[in-house]
Protein backbone atom coordinates (compact mmCIF):
# COMPACT_ATOMS: atom_id res chain seq x y z
CA UNK A 1 0.00 0.00 0.00
CA UNK A 2 1.44 3.12 -0.73
CA UNK A 3 0.33 5.49 2.34
CA UNK A 4 -0.43 3.95 5.58
CA UNK A 5 -4.36 3.07 5.65
CA UNK A 6 -4.66 5.81 8.31
CA UNK A 7 -3.81 8.52 6.10
CA UNK A 8 -6.86 7.62 3.89
CA UNK A 9 -9.17 7.06 6.92
CA UNK A 10 -8.18 10.68 8.01
CA UNK A 11 -8.88 12.28 4.77
CA UNK A 12 -12.32 10.03 4.85
CA UNK A 13 -12.79 11.78 8.18
CA UNK A 14 -12.12 15.82 6.71
CA UNK A 15 -14.18 15.34 4.03
CA UNK A 16 -16.68 14.22 6.21
CA UNK A 17 -16.31 16.78 8.47
CA UNK A 18 -16.69 19.10 5.80
CA UNK A 19 -19.66 18.06 4.26
CA UNK A 20 -21.44 17.94 7.87
CA UNK A 21 -20.56 21.50 7.62
CA UNK A 22 -21.95 22.50 3.95
CA UNK A 23 -25.14 20.46 4.98
CA UNK A 24 -25.72 22.75 7.93
CA UNK A 25 -24.26 25.72 7.37
CA UNK A 26 -25.63 26.03 3.37
CA UNK A 27 -28.94 27.44 3.36
CA UNK A 28 -29.52 26.56 -0.52
CA UNK A 29 -31.65 23.24 -0.86
CA UNK A 30 -29.91 21.53 -3.56
CA UNK A 31 -26.32 22.37 -2.31
CA UNK A 32 -27.50 20.79 0.71
CA UNK A 33 -27.80 17.75 -1.50
CA UNK A 34 -24.63 18.20 -2.59
CA UNK A 35 -23.18 18.09 0.50
CA UNK A 36 -24.51 15.21 1.33
CA UNK A 37 -22.81 13.52 -2.13
CA UNK A 38 -19.65 14.72 -0.76
CA UNK A 39 -20.45 12.73 2.64
CA UNK A 40 -20.83 9.91 0.95
CA UNK A 41 -18.18 9.85 -1.16
CA UNK A 42 -15.71 10.36 1.90
CA UNK A 43 -17.23 6.65 2.81
CA UNK A 44 -16.93 5.05 -0.16
CA UNK A 45 -13.16 6.78 0.09
CA UNK A 46 -12.84 5.12 3.32
CA UNK A 47 -14.37 1.56 2.06
CA UNK A 48 -12.14 1.89 -0.64
CA UNK A 49 -9.04 2.25 2.00
CA UNK A 50 -10.19 -0.37 4.24
CA UNK A 51 -10.10 -2.77 0.91
CA UNK A 52 -7.28 -2.29 -0.02
CA UNK A 53 -5.88 -2.30 3.51
CA UNK A 54 -7.48 -6.15 3.99
CA UNK A 55 -7.32 -6.92 0.52
CA UNK A 56 -10.61 -8.07 -0.04
CA UNK A 57 -12.81 -6.60 -2.60
CA UNK A 58 -16.35 -6.19 -0.59
CA UNK A 59 -15.22 -3.16 0.58
CA UNK A 60 -15.08 -2.45 -3.37
CA UNK A 61 -18.75 -3.60 -3.86
CA UNK A 62 -20.16 -2.04 -0.67
CA UNK A 63 -19.22 1.47 -2.25
CA UNK A 64 -20.86 0.21 -4.95
CA UNK A 65 -24.00 -0.20 -3.10
CA UNK A 66 -23.47 3.79 -1.88
CA UNK A 67 -23.02 5.16 -5.41
CA UNK A 68 -26.36 3.63 -6.14
CA UNK A 69 -28.71 4.49 -3.34
CA UNK A 70 -26.33 8.38 -3.96
CA UNK A 71 -28.08 7.77 -7.46
CA UNK A 72 -31.53 7.09 -6.11
CA UNK A 73 -31.29 9.53 -3.32
CA UNK A 74 -30.09 12.25 -5.93
CA UNK A 75 -33.62 11.62 -7.93
CA UNK A 76 -35.84 11.55 -5.17
CA UNK A 77 -34.31 14.41 -3.30
CA UNK A 78 -34.41 16.66 -6.73
CA UNK A 79 -37.78 15.39 -7.34
CA UNK A 80 -38.93 16.85 -3.89
CA UNK A 81 -36.60 20.27 -4.60
CA UNK A 82 -38.70 20.61 -8.16
CA UNK A 83 -41.91 20.03 -6.21
CA UNK A 84 -41.36 22.24 -3.60
CA UNK A 85 -40.30 25.27 -6.34
CA UNK A 86 -43.58 24.52 -8.10
CA UNK A 87 -45.56 25.45 -4.75
CA UNK A 88 -42.98 28.52 -3.57
CA UNK A 89 -40.21 29.97 -6.28
CA UNK A 90 -37.04 29.81 -4.38
CA UNK A 91 -35.06 26.91 -3.29
CA UNK A 92 -33.81 28.52 0.15
CA UNK A 93 -34.58 26.19 3.06
CA UNK A 94 -35.37 29.57 5.40
CA UNK A 95 -38.70 29.93 3.20
CA UNK A 96 -40.03 26.52 4.10
CA UNK A 97 -41.35 27.71 7.38
CA UNK A 98 -45.45 26.24 6.86
CA UNK A 99 -44.87 24.17 9.49
CA UNK A 100 -43.25 25.97 11.93
CA UNK A 101 -45.36 27.10 15.00
CA UNK B 1 7.44 -1.33 -2.93
CA UNK B 2 6.61 1.98 -2.19
CA UNK B 3 7.89 4.30 -4.80
CA UNK B 4 7.68 8.22 -4.12
CA UNK B 5 5.67 8.96 -6.83
CA UNK B 6 2.89 7.77 -5.87
CA UNK B 7 3.08 8.35 -2.61
CA UNK B 8 3.14 12.46 -4.09
CA UNK B 9 0.37 12.03 -5.85
CA UNK B 10 -1.47 10.64 -3.40
CA UNK B 11 -1.13 13.57 -0.88
CA UNK B 12 -1.97 16.12 -4.14
CA UNK B 13 -5.05 14.42 -4.54
CA UNK B 14 -5.61 14.44 -0.74
CA UNK B 15 -4.66 18.26 -0.37
CA UNK B 16 -6.88 18.97 -3.80
CA UNK B 17 -9.78 17.22 -2.92
CA UNK B 18 -10.06 18.90 0.82
CA UNK B 19 -9.38 22.38 -1.50
CA UNK B 20 -12.27 21.79 -3.93
CA UNK B 21 -14.89 20.29 -1.05
CA UNK B 22 -13.95 23.60 1.10
CA UNK B 23 -14.64 25.53 -1.90
CA UNK B 24 -17.23 23.68 -2.89
CA UNK B 25 -19.51 24.15 0.48
CA UNK B 26 -18.40 27.79 0.59
CA UNK B 27 -18.78 29.65 -2.66
CA UNK B 28 -21.80 31.89 -2.96
CA UNK B 29 -22.65 31.06 -6.88
CA UNK B 30 -24.13 27.72 -6.56
CA UNK B 31 -22.89 26.67 -10.43
CA UNK B 32 -19.16 27.12 -9.42
CA UNK B 33 -19.90 24.76 -5.93
CA UNK B 34 -21.15 22.14 -8.77
CA UNK B 35 -17.64 22.71 -10.13
CA UNK B 36 -15.61 22.36 -7.71
CA UNK B 37 -17.38 19.01 -6.80
CA UNK B 38 -16.86 17.75 -10.06
CA UNK B 39 -13.22 18.18 -9.01
CA UNK B 40 -13.62 16.90 -5.72
CA UNK B 41 -15.10 13.77 -7.81
CA UNK B 42 -12.43 13.61 -10.23
CA UNK B 43 -9.41 13.84 -7.82
CA UNK B 44 -11.47 11.20 -5.80
CA UNK B 45 -11.63 8.95 -8.59
CA UNK B 46 -7.63 9.66 -9.16
CA UNK B 47 -7.22 8.25 -5.17
CA UNK B 48 -9.69 5.18 -6.04
CA UNK B 49 -7.00 4.40 -9.02
CA UNK B 50 -4.02 4.33 -6.25
CA UNK B 51 -6.11 1.94 -4.27
CA UNK B 52 -6.08 -0.34 -6.85
CA UNK B 53 -9.80 0.22 -7.17
CA UNK B 54 -9.85 0.67 -11.06
CA UNK B 55 -13.35 -0.44 -11.49
CA UNK B 56 -14.45 1.99 -8.84
CA UNK B 57 -12.85 4.86 -10.19
CA UNK B 58 -14.57 4.03 -13.34
CA UNK B 59 -17.75 3.89 -12.08
CA UNK B 60 -16.70 7.30 -9.97
CA UNK B 61 -16.16 9.65 -12.91
CA UNK B 62 -19.16 7.88 -15.25
CA UNK B 63 -21.60 7.82 -12.44
CA UNK B 64 -20.83 10.85 -10.46
CA UNK B 65 -19.53 13.15 -12.45
CA UNK B 66 -20.84 12.08 -15.49
CA UNK B 67 -24.28 11.25 -14.53
CA UNK B 68 -25.41 12.55 -10.76
CA UNK B 69 -23.38 15.95 -11.47
CA UNK B 70 -25.41 17.04 -14.57
CA UNK B 71 -28.29 15.81 -13.11
CA UNK B 72 -27.75 18.52 -10.47
CA UNK B 73 -26.91 20.92 -12.65
CA UNK B 74 -29.66 20.79 -14.85
CA UNK B 75 -31.59 21.05 -11.71
CA UNK B 76 -29.95 23.86 -10.54
CA UNK B 77 -30.18 25.38 -13.96
CA UNK B 78 -33.82 24.78 -14.84
CA UNK B 79 -34.95 26.46 -11.23
CA UNK B 80 -33.09 29.66 -12.14
CA UNK B 81 -32.24 31.20 -9.31
CA UNK B 82 -30.85 34.79 -9.96
CA UNK B 83 -31.24 35.82 -6.37
CA UNK B 84 -28.61 33.51 -5.00
CA UNK B 85 -25.84 35.26 -5.42
CA UNK B 86 -26.88 38.53 -3.83
CA UNK B 87 -28.28 36.69 -0.21
CA UNK B 88 -26.32 35.45 2.10
CA UNK B 89 -24.65 31.50 1.41
CA UNK B 90 -25.00 30.28 5.29
CA UNK B 91 -27.85 30.72 7.72
CA UNK B 92 -26.84 32.59 10.77
CA UNK B 93 -25.95 29.18 12.76
CA UNK B 94 -22.94 28.68 10.81
CA UNK B 95 -20.47 28.98 13.54
CA UNK B 96 -22.81 25.89 15.14
CA UNK B 97 -22.51 23.83 11.99
CA UNK B 98 -18.42 24.37 11.64
CA UNK B 99 -18.20 23.27 15.35
CA UNK B 100 -20.28 20.28 14.27
CA UNK B 101 -18.37 19.87 11.19
CA UNK B 102 -15.04 19.91 12.91
CA UNK B 103 -16.36 17.73 16.08
CA UNK B 104 -17.24 14.81 14.23
CA UNK B 105 -14.46 15.29 11.47
CA UNK B 106 -12.00 14.80 15.17
CA UNK B 107 -14.52 12.42 16.40
CA UNK B 108 -14.12 9.92 13.45
CA UNK B 109 -10.52 10.32 13.21
CA UNK B 110 -10.43 9.72 17.11
CA UNK B 111 -12.57 6.43 15.93
CA UNK B 112 -11.10 5.08 13.31
CA UNK B 113 -7.63 5.73 13.70
CA UNK B 114 -7.55 5.42 17.40
CA UNK B 115 -4.80 7.66 17.75
CA UNK B 116 -3.23 10.68 16.24
CA UNK B 117 -0.45 8.58 14.80
CA UNK B 118 -0.83 8.55 11.64
CA UNK B 119 -0.06 4.87 10.51
CA UNK B 120 -3.76 3.71 11.53
CA UNK B 121 -2.49 2.35 15.02
CA UNK B 122 -6.65 1.35 15.85
CA UNK B 123 -6.77 -0.03 12.76
CA UNK B 124 -6.27 -4.19 12.23
CA UNK B 125 -3.05 -5.02 10.60
CA UNK B 126 -3.33 -5.82 7.03
CA UNK B 127 -3.60 -9.07 5.04
CA UNK B 128 -0.50 -10.13 4.31
CA UNK B 129 0.09 -11.46 0.53
CA UNK B 130 2.33 -14.22 0.07
CA UNK B 131 5.50 -13.06 -2.53
CA UNK B 132 4.44 -13.32 -6.02
CA UNK B 133 0.98 -13.46 -5.89
CA UNK B 134 -0.77 -11.57 -8.08
CA UNK B 135 -2.83 -9.07 -6.49
CA UNK B 136 -6.49 -10.17 -5.95
CA UNK B 137 -7.97 -6.60 -5.84
CA UNK B 138 -8.78 -3.85 -8.62
CA UNK B 139 -9.65 -6.72 -10.60
CA UNK B 140 -13.07 -6.13 -12.66
CA UNK B 141 -13.38 -9.66 -12.96
CA UNK B 142 -13.09 -10.59 -9.58
CA UNK B 143 -15.53 -7.76 -8.47
CA UNK B 144 -18.12 -9.08 -11.27
CA UNK B 145 -17.85 -12.72 -9.69
CA UNK B 146 -18.27 -10.90 -6.14
CA UNK B 147 -21.49 -8.86 -7.37
CA UNK B 148 -23.24 -12.22 -9.05
CA UNK B 149 -22.08 -14.76 -6.39
CA UNK B 150 -22.62 -13.97 -2.95
CA UNK B 151 -24.05 -10.47 -3.46
CA UNK B 152 -26.52 -11.46 -5.78
CA UNK B 153 -29.62 -10.07 -3.79
CA UNK B 154 -28.26 -7.05 -2.61
CA UNK B 155 -27.21 -6.20 -6.18
CA UNK B 156 -31.18 -6.92 -7.35
CA UNK B 157 -32.27 -4.86 -4.46
CA UNK B 158 -30.35 -2.31 -5.55
CA UNK B 159 -31.76 -2.40 -8.82
CA UNK B 160 -35.20 -2.41 -6.83
CA UNK B 161 -34.37 1.10 -4.95
CA UNK B 162 -33.09 2.21 -8.51
CA UNK B 163 -36.69 1.58 -9.98
CA UNK B 164 -38.40 2.68 -7.30
CA UNK B 165 -36.36 5.99 -7.17
CA UNK B 166 -37.13 6.69 -10.89
CA UNK B 167 -40.81 6.04 -10.34
CA UNK B 168 -40.96 8.34 -7.22
CA UNK B 169 -39.38 10.87 -9.03
CA UNK B 170 -41.55 11.38 -11.88
CA UNK B 171 -44.55 11.12 -9.54
CA UNK B 172 -43.04 13.72 -7.20
CA UNK B 173 -41.84 16.46 -9.77
CA UNK B 174 -45.35 15.68 -12.52
CA UNK B 175 -47.07 18.72 -12.79
CA UNK B 176 -50.62 18.04 -11.67
CA UNK B 177 -53.28 18.96 -14.44
CA UNK B 178 -56.25 18.31 -12.25
CA UNK B 179 -56.86 19.15 -8.57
Amino acid sequence: MIVPVGVVLALSAVLFGIGVFGFLARRNLILMLVSIEVMLNAVNLSLAGFSRHFDDPRGQILALFVIAVAAAEAGVGLGLVIALNRNKPGASVTDLTELKW
Amino acid sequence: MTFPAAQAAFYYMAAASVTSAILAVTRRNPVHSMLWVLALFLHVAGIFLLLDAEFLAAVQVIVYAGAILIFYLFVLMLLDLPGEVAGPRFGPHWPLAAAGGIGFAALAWLALVGTFHPAGAGVATAAVRAPGEDPPLGNLSQVGMALFGPFALPFEMASLILLAAIVSAVVLARRRTQP
